[in-house]
């Protein structure tokens, strides 16, 4: 019942054209009979009326001069009205003067006197009364009887009606059929397409149209829909698949660098190891922490970029200052694939607003690219220029090229060019990505361009310049390690033992003095006879987490100088918010550069 | 002695019957002859030439027939034609008919004189005798089976300038006109 319901909107329509035909029919109808039945009765009751009228000023001069069959042959002349039965003359005294019956019709009593003018309806007759006057005098009355039969018309009415009924709803039905070509099918036709695409999944599927009309701008826009999402199917898909490789190429990239590490490790164990061999190994751990380093900051990008917390600190700098160091931190790389590496820079400074770390590394990340898919021996060309009032950096080279399919999604997550080189180069694919994005923060635009594979590829960089002079460059590094011998305590909280301890040597060996606790509860049993200059703390630690400690640390009179860093895996902005919060005056994100801390201790 | 007796007695019974007879006939007969007298008046266009003016009553002359005249009075009185307060006059022949319309000549026996008269004054007159519309009267009365009905004679009422509706006629016991 329910399905007989719901089936099918042509069936809805076709009840709505019938039933608003049939009531439309029964009411006009209806309205038809009750305005026929009124006037039928006004028009009959009229007409007896007149009739009586006729009769009276005929029968006048009888009834005056007493002659029955005068008055008879004057009332006879009714007889030309089937309808009227019958009719009477009273003489002014009441008494029935003459008489006249329709043939065939049964001889009846007459009212034995005249009643008052005017007329009543008695069943299926109706009766007229209307006095007879003479020259001002009342000579007698008339009286008419007739047929009233207003259901015969009502039945006629209910006749027609009937064939007008049938005809509409046949014609309705026609209409129905033409509305059904018209209107339904099309739609129909989306439900079917729409029925069949939930069915299979298949968004290829499109319904036909039919029309110009609004019909067909639903059928063009259900067809787009299906587009659209076919579309948005495949784009997941693809993201899909792309992370998928992604965390394959993660898996491997985070191996890669243990094996040269724990080989360093057996070297450093060997106690027949020579200096030099020590000093190789150490080099070779040096360089696979730094990779693995690189990959994990990469993966807390990608991280920002997918929650859209990537944010960037702006200062007004010399973009050069941001391209020298790209230099400096990409080179080795480069001279290590023998590339020819060709650099030109502006003559005067090119003054930007923007984070010159970060910039720094989206340059770095062009060049070392550049580096990477470019065989052994090839060329790189670097410009740094005020080209149409904005500053233009040009990381060109002579690599493996770009086909126009890559160059338009070259940019998106997770997506390298050439799995085989891939493979051999290092690398998660979020470079790019992170790159459009950063320079989008800072206004710019940056671009690809390629002449096809094999023909090399171009990277252009545009950033919006700000007048005005550049900041000048800040202090060199000299000056903070002129200062990096004034012994501070420290203290160091970590339940990493291995971490505390090894950061303590470190410090240590610069001159500090350095205590380390394992946990929160240690850490403010250590204040007590310790006044730490600076404190170190995880955050994760067992007892008294890093947020609590800090906030103890403040409230102490003896520690509400102390200068507290956190140092911690989680690196979100929200973790900054935090720390801040709890009253920490830095933020580090783990694995932490020993340098680094040297810095801040030398700063502060 | 007893043959005396017999034709007083018969006369004596017959004087009864027709006094009987006179009491109850001619009182129903001659009113219902006043009351068609006055409404013959209805049913005939007056000439105006025949009225003094405008006030001047419209008078219905009565000859020979004392109780036609008493129950016409008994009728008159409120009522007019053509706006002229209706009069009934009696008259005796040889009166003066000027502003006479209607002149009813009563007998059994045609006033072929008084008929005359009255035509010749322009009245339209009206008898109740067998040969009234002979001796030219435009109206006559006629009684059958205790009935009053009246003929016409449309000749005469012509002569006098009255033209009678058709109305009037349709009630006729009988229509006179020239070469019927």
């Amino acid at each position: 019942m329910l399905r007989r319901l719901r089936t099918s909107i042509s069936r809805k329509i076709m009840l709505l054209v019938l039933v608003t035909t049939a009531s439309a029919l029964l009411l006009s109808a209806a309205g038809l009979v009750v305005y026929d039945l009124r006037s039928y009765e006004r028009q009959w009751t009229g007409d007896l009326n007149l009739q009586a009228e006729i009769l009276a000023r005929a029968s006048a001069p009888a009834l005056s001069f007493d002659d029955h069959q005068t008055a008879e042959k004057d009332l006879s002349i009714i007889r030309a009205r089937p309808e009227v039965l019958a009719a009477a003359l009273y003489t002014d005294e009441g008494r029935l003067f003459a008489t006249y019956l329709e043939e065939g019709e049964r001889p009846q009593t007459f009212p034995e006197h005249p009643e008052a003018d005017g007329y009543h309806i008695l069943g299926d007759e109706v009766v007229v009364f209307r006095r007879v006057v003479e020259r001002g005098e009342p000579l007698g009355t008339i009286y008419i009887r007739a047929r009233y039969l207003p259901w015969d018309r009502v039945l006629d009415y209910l006749a027609i009606l009937g064939v007008v009924m049938v005809a509409s709803l046949a014609l309705s039905g026609l209409v129905f059929g033409w509305l059904q070509r018209g209107v339904t099918a099309p739609i129909l036709d989306v439900a079917r397409v729409a029925r069949e695409v939930m069915q299979r999944r298949d968004y290829s599927l499109r319904a036909r149209k039919a029309s110009d009309d609004e019909i067909g701008e639903l059928v063009d826009a259900f067809n787009g829909m299906l587009a659209e999402a076919g579309r948005r199917a495949e784009a997941l898909r693809e993201a899909d698949r792309r992370k998928d490789e992604f965390l394959a190429t993660l898996a491997h990239e985070l191996r890669n660098p243990l094996a040269p590490l724990r080989n360093a490790v057996e070297i450093l164990r060997t106690p027949q190891a020579t200096e030099q061999m020590h000093e190789r190994a150490l080099g070779m751990m040096d360089r696979q922490l730094r990779q693995m380093v690189r990959l994990v900051d990469d993966l807390l990008d990608v991280s920002r970029i997918t929650t859209g917390k990537l944010t960037v600190r702006k200062s007004v700098f010399d973009l050069r200052e941001a391209v020298r160091d790209a230099i400096e931190t990409v080179r080795p790389f480069v001279d290590s694939r023998e590339h020819v590496f060709e650099v030109s820079l502006a003559e005067d400074a090119l003054p930007v607003d923007g984070d010159r770390a970060r910039l720094g590394q989206v340059i770095g990340n062009l060049l070392h690219n550049a580096a990477k898919y470019t065989e052994p021996g090839g060329r790189i060309w670097l410009s740094a220029a005020r080209e149409d009032g904005e500053a233009t950096i040009r990381v060109r080279d002579s690599g493996i090229g770009l086909d126009e399919r890559s160059i338009a999604d070259i940019f998106d997550m997770f997506v390298q060019v050439d799995r085989s080189l891939t493979r051999a180069q290092a690398g998660l694919g979020v470079g790019l990505t992170l790159a459009r994005r950063l320079i989008g923060l800072h206004g710019g635009t940056v671009t690809a361009y390629s002449e096809g594979l094999g023909h090399g590829s171009e990277f252009i960089v545009r950033l919006p310049l700000v007048e005005g002079e550049a900041k000048p460059p800040e202090a060199p590094a000299q000056e903070a390690e002129g200062r990096s011998d004034r012994p501070r305590r420290i203290l160091l909280a970590d339940d990493n033992v291995d971490f505390a301890r090894s950061l303590a040597e470190v410090l240590e060996r610069h001159g500090h003095e350095v205590r380390v606790a394992y946990d929160g509860e240690a850490a403010l049993r250590e204040v007590e006879s310790f006044r730490p200059d600076f404190a170190f703390l995880d955050i994760g630690m067992p007892k008294v987490h890093g947020y609590e400690l800090a906030r103890r640390l403040r409230e102490r009179p003896e520690t509400a100088g102390c200068v507290l860093v956190a140092v911690t895996g989680w690196g979100q902005e929200d973790d900054r918010r935090r720390a801040r919060e709890a009253g920490f005056a830095r933020h580090l994100v783990k694995p932490v550069d020993p340098a680094e801390i040297e810095s801040i201790v030398a700063e502060g | 002695m007893r043959h005396r007796a017999v034709p007083f007695l018969a006369a004596l019974l017959l004087f009864v019957a027709s006094a009987l007879a006179q009491a109850a006939e001619p009182v129903a007969e001659s009113s219902v002859k006043a009351a068609f007298l006055y409404k013959f008046s209805g049913y005939i266009d007056w000439p105006p030439e025949r009225f003094a003016g405008a006030q001047a009553p419209f008078v219905i002359g009565v000859m020979h027939d004392d109780e036609v005249a008493a129950a016409l009075e008994r009728l008159v009185p409120g009522r007019s034609v053509a706006g002229h307060p209706v009069v009934a006059r009696r008259l005796e022949p040889g009166d003066p008919l000027s502003g006479v319309q209607l002149l009813f000549v009563g007998g059994r026996e045609a006033d072929r004189a008084a008929i005359r008269a009255g035509q010749q004054s322009g009245a339209l007159v009206v008898t109740e005798c067998p040969e009234g519309l002979e001796a030219g009267s435009a109206i006559n009365f006629v009684v059958a089976d205790d009935h009053v009905g009246f003929e016409v004679s449309l000749d005469a009422a012509q002569r006098t300038g009255h033209h009678i509706s058709s109305r009037m006629l349709s009630v006729a016991k009988r229509v006179v006109q020239k070469g019927t």
